[in-house]
């Protein structure tokens, strides 16, 4: 008895020694809020890296031309208006297929240390991106001739073709404008010392960074809206740990954890002082990967796929797939089903939902010709047209690591709902870096050794022409060149694909649709479901909004902190 | 011994080399490759692809991209720009003159990204195995002296627990034990920090703020090693004190903490000794769950993202480093075991 009461003595010390502790620390409770993050942000150029963590710091204290808000309006930033043709600031040369677009400057943006900012950062910063050896690559680099300075508030930018993606080309997430008069220009764009050090014309001031573990802004007091941002000081906190981040957040610890999953959003739904933001629109887009030319091989018409060559297999696929269940149980209703590339605004094109018909599909594969005759519930050809009799139904199914375990799950189940169907599939991970690695290097993808892949994506900010070339056409198909996995070609999308570079909106529209019914009918890919884009923030921090075209922080100048 | 030591030292060197062309290959040959999407990217573009190669080094030969690791590429012309002719010499001095090239991610030498995560390492793992061994070294003591008693059954549970619990488990039950559950019962606060080496915001050195962000990681990193050294010196001092040797010091009439210490335990940490220099290398590669886990910026951090990143310089940089720490703790191991045991000679 004695014992033991001596034993409860020495822990209550022991607790007492290290509350002691604990009380000795510096006053605890931070100023202003904090922000925890995965991993470390590269720099604060995402031109470089696109890493995400890069364009979240990169958003409070560097500005572009424009940037685009949650709902997918692009808005001017360093520009008074966004020029168009009607407002006289794009000029079309419809004979020679070029352009110019003029931008107007705001004139009262100021770098931290007092020099306006001005057409010669514009003209500075293309000249250092397109550097041949120092440089970087933006979307449509290639079709700028040249970017000029008109006066000291008006820049031009030329161009080689129609680019209907000028509107966001020196804005956005992926680019900012910097600083000629700072920046050193022989230490070239990728590697200059203001990647790390930058100079800031945004709402907030880079004051420490301890790598691997903090960075601590300060407000702008030469912010160009007056008044803004009305939090003084953000601390970015790298925390590995999805767990831990959670916890912080529940504990008051952190104000906002960027890319919150879906586990996550459902642990801290019962927490009154976590709230989630869910950005309106979505991009990620799971889908299907039809590998159209036989695995490991890159030319669809020289070594078609043996089962997935027909596209009457790739429909029966897609109607094996319950997404309804997959949303429900492995992204916890926050999934949204998914079936056409153009499913959110300002390209919406309206292409009926295929329906879950599992008996429907198995019956497909029967009449295509394959066929289980020896009873082991995987199917034979029998006259399928595309492989010798007695080939069997069965193909590899990869995926990659990164993204966890809702999509290992997701994975298994449409494993197991095509086995319902006579579809064998053997189920292969590996991490991002060998799936989408260049051929050169053995990436899974560029060098066609898949049968069927699932992951996620979807293009960023309002333009998906770029994106539907790399996906989609044909010279997107030849390895390295673009991200035509599936070797899917087709002339008339071709065709299409070539007049979607132009500035005719209402064409575009068209184009798209038309698109949109040839991918339906093809089935190149079977697109599935979105995830969640979100970010949980503290209840007291608002005005956070979650956006799938930029980075949290894309509206940090507007946030408050409620007492 | 001397000769020995500089035979040693010269082999070293070889080996190195010889290790260095291996890791060279396996690192490069390994799937996958530095030029693929990550975070929010999937894919990087074909121009950009060109354009990273020429930056990287990428566009050589392995053997031209190991030469140039090794001795640079100051004495030779590059084709920076891409038009296929090299115009300018280049601008690396390769790891024989320090330079250990810079990082595919951040584009910082890989020397500045080392330096800055190399001391926290150091810090956090130098106290992990001190502490490790201070408590190791009596529970094996008393273990062995006490076989079979209440205590040694307690320990030896304790000890195959503590060699079976994974870390990042360990470390996750901590830190909801400490820091989600309990409160410190003056400030009303967690008990104890999730993670960092400091405060984030202080200014200036506390050493109770150290300490507190200390307590975590360093028991979860030292439970395993504790439960690993003892059990070994348990069994190296049950070894000992049955031999002739201890029987006849006890038979002359020395008094038994004599024996125990001065005869018995002497012999008894010779090998444990050996077991710790060949340890040491974790001071400079770290602990990735622990890191991982309590936010601590070390090298074990490094080396994880660079891994899953395929930066192969800070991978070669990392790897090279601990190959020379790995080799060069085994020299020292072997010295150690020469000098605390006169029977062994290198002669």
């Amino acid at each position: 008895m004695v014992k033991s009461f001596e034993r409860v003595m020495w822990v209550l010390a022991v607790l007492a020694l290290v509350s002691g502790i604990t009380a000795c620390q510096p006053a605890q409770k931070q100023e202003g809020i904090v922000i925890v993050i995965a991993e470390d942000p590269p720099s604060f150029n995402p031109t470089i890296t696109d890493a995400g963590y890069d364009a979240l710091v990169m958003e409070l204290v560097m500005l572009g031309l424009s940037d685009v808000d949650a709902d997918g309006n692009v808005f001017p930033e360093l520009a008074t208006e966004l020029p168009t043709q009607a407002n006289g600031g794009v000029l079309l040369d419809e004979e020679a297929g070029t352009m110019s677009v003029t931008w107007k400057m705001r004139t009262d943006v100021k770098w931290q240390d007092g020099k306006p900012v001005t057409a010669d950062d514009v003209v500075f910063t293309y000249e250092a991106i397109a550097n041949p050896e120092t440089g970087a690559w933006i979307a449509g680099l290639d079709h700028i001739e040249s970017v000029e300075k008109v006066d000291d508030y008006t820049v031009k930018v030329n161009y080689n073709a129609i680019y209907p993606g000028y509107l966001t080309q020196f804005g956005g997430e992926q680019v900012a404008i910097w600083p000629a008069h700072y920046c050193d220009a022989t230490q070239g764009f990728v590697s200059w010392n203001c990647n790390r050090q930058p100079l800031s014309n945004g709402p907030y001031v880079l004051k420490e960074w301890v790598n691997g573990d903090h960075m601590t802004f300060v407000r702008n007091e030469n912010y160009y809206v007056a008044g803004k941002p009305s939090i003084d000081v953000i601390t970015v906190k790298i925390v590995p740990d999805e767990s831990v981040r959670k916890t912080m957040l529940i504990n008051g610890d952190a104000d906002l954890d960027m890319w919150t999953t879906e586990p996550v959003i459902a642990d801290l739904q019962d927490k009154p002082n976590v709230k989630v933001s869910i950005s309106p629109n979505n991009r990620w887009v799971f889908r299907l990967f039809f590998n159209l030319a036989a695995k490991g091989t890159t030319d669809p018409v020289a070594t078609p796929h043996p089962i997935l060559s027909d596209v009457r297999v790739r429909r029966a696929i897609r109607m094996a797939i319950d997404v309804d269940k997959i949303g429900q149980e492995f992204f916890l209703g926050y999934a949204k089903p998914v079936w056409t590339e153009f499913f959110r605004e300002p390209y919406v094109c309206n292409i009926p939902r295929p329906k879950y018909d599992p008996t429907a599909a198995a019956a497909l594969l029967e009449e295509v010709g394959w066929k289980d005759t020896d009873g082991d519930g995987m199917r034979e050809c029998q006259g399928c047209g595309t492989a010798e009799d007695g080939y069997k139904m069965e193909m590899e199914f990869i995926t990659y690591s990164g993204f966890g375990e809702p999509l290992l799950l997701t994975q298994q189940l449409i494993a197991e709902m095509l086995g319902q169907i006579g579809i064998k599939l053997n189920l292969s991970m590996v991490e991002s870096s060998v799936l989408w690695a260049a051929s050169t290097d053995g990436g899974i993808e560029q060098s066609g050794n898949f049968d069927m892949a699932i992951w996620d994506d979807g293009y960023g900010g309002v333009d998906p022409t770029d994106y539907l070339w790399s996906y989609y056409y044909s010279e997107a198909a030849t390895p390295d060149y673009g991200y035509n996995y599936g070797r899917w070609m087709n002339e008339k999308f071709d065709a299409l694909m070539d007049e979607a570079y132009t500035l005719d909106e209402a064409r575009r529209k068209e184009v798209f649709c038309e698109m949109a019914q040839i991918l339906e009918e093809e089935l190149p890919e079977a697109l599935l479901f979105t995830a969640v884009n979100a970010d949980a923030h503290s209840a007291r921090l608002q005005g956070v909004q979650s956006s799938t075209n930029d980075l949290v922080t894309w509206n940090a100048a507007d946030w408050t902190l409620a007492k | 011994m001397t000769t020995y030591i500089a035979r040693r030292l010269l082999q070293t060197v070889g080996l190195l080399f010889l290790l260095s062309i291996l890791l060279f290959a396996l690192v490069n040959v390994s799937p996958g490759g530095p030029l693929a999407g990550h975070g929010q990217s999937r894919h990087i573009s074909p121009e950009k692809i060109e354009l990273l190669k020429r930056q990287f080094g990428l566009d050589k030969p392995l053997p031209t991209q190991y030469l140039v690791w090794l001795i640079g590429n100051d004495w030779m012309r590059v084709d920076l720009d891409g038009d296929g002719v090299p115009e300018s010499y280049g601008t690396r001095k390769g790891i024989l003159r320090g330079d250990l090239g810079f990082s595919f991610r951040t584009r910082q030498p890989v020397l500045v990204e080392i330096s800055q995560r190399l001391p926290n390492t150091i810090y956090l793992m130098t106290i992990t195995m001190l502490l490790a061994v201070l408590i190791a070294i009596p529970i094996g003591i008393i273990s062995a002296i006490k076989q079979y008693s209440a205590f040694d059954i307690t320990v030896t549970t304790f000890s195959f627990a503590g060699q079976a619990i994974p870390e990042f488990w360990l470390g996750l039950i901590l830190i909801l034990i400490f820091y989600a559950w309990l409160r410190n019962p003056f400030t009303g606060e967690p008990l104890l920090p999730s993670g960092g080496m400091t405060t984030t915001g202080s200014v200036g050195f506390h050493l109770g703020d150290r300490v507190v962000h200390l307590i975590l990681p360093v028991l979860t990193g030292a439970l395993g090693w504790i439960a690993w050294y003892s059990r070994f010196l348990r069994s190296s001092m049950l070894d000992v004190i049955h031999k002739d040797y201890l029987r006849t010091a006890r038979a002359k009439g020395l008094p038994q903490k004599t024996v125990l210490y001065k005869h018995a335990l002497r012999n008894a940490l010779i090998p444990l000794i050996t077991l710790l220099a060949l340890d040491l290398p974790y001071i400079f590669s770290g602990a990735i769950f622990v890191e991982i886990l309590f936010s601590w910026p070390g090298m074990g951090r490094l080396y994880y993202q660079a891994a899953l990143n395929r930066d192969y310089p800070i991978l070669m940089a990392v790897l090279i480093i601990g190959a020379a720490f790995i080799i060069l703790s085994n020299l020292l191991a072997d010295i150690l075991y020469a000098y605390l045991d006169p029977r062994v000679r290198y002669d």
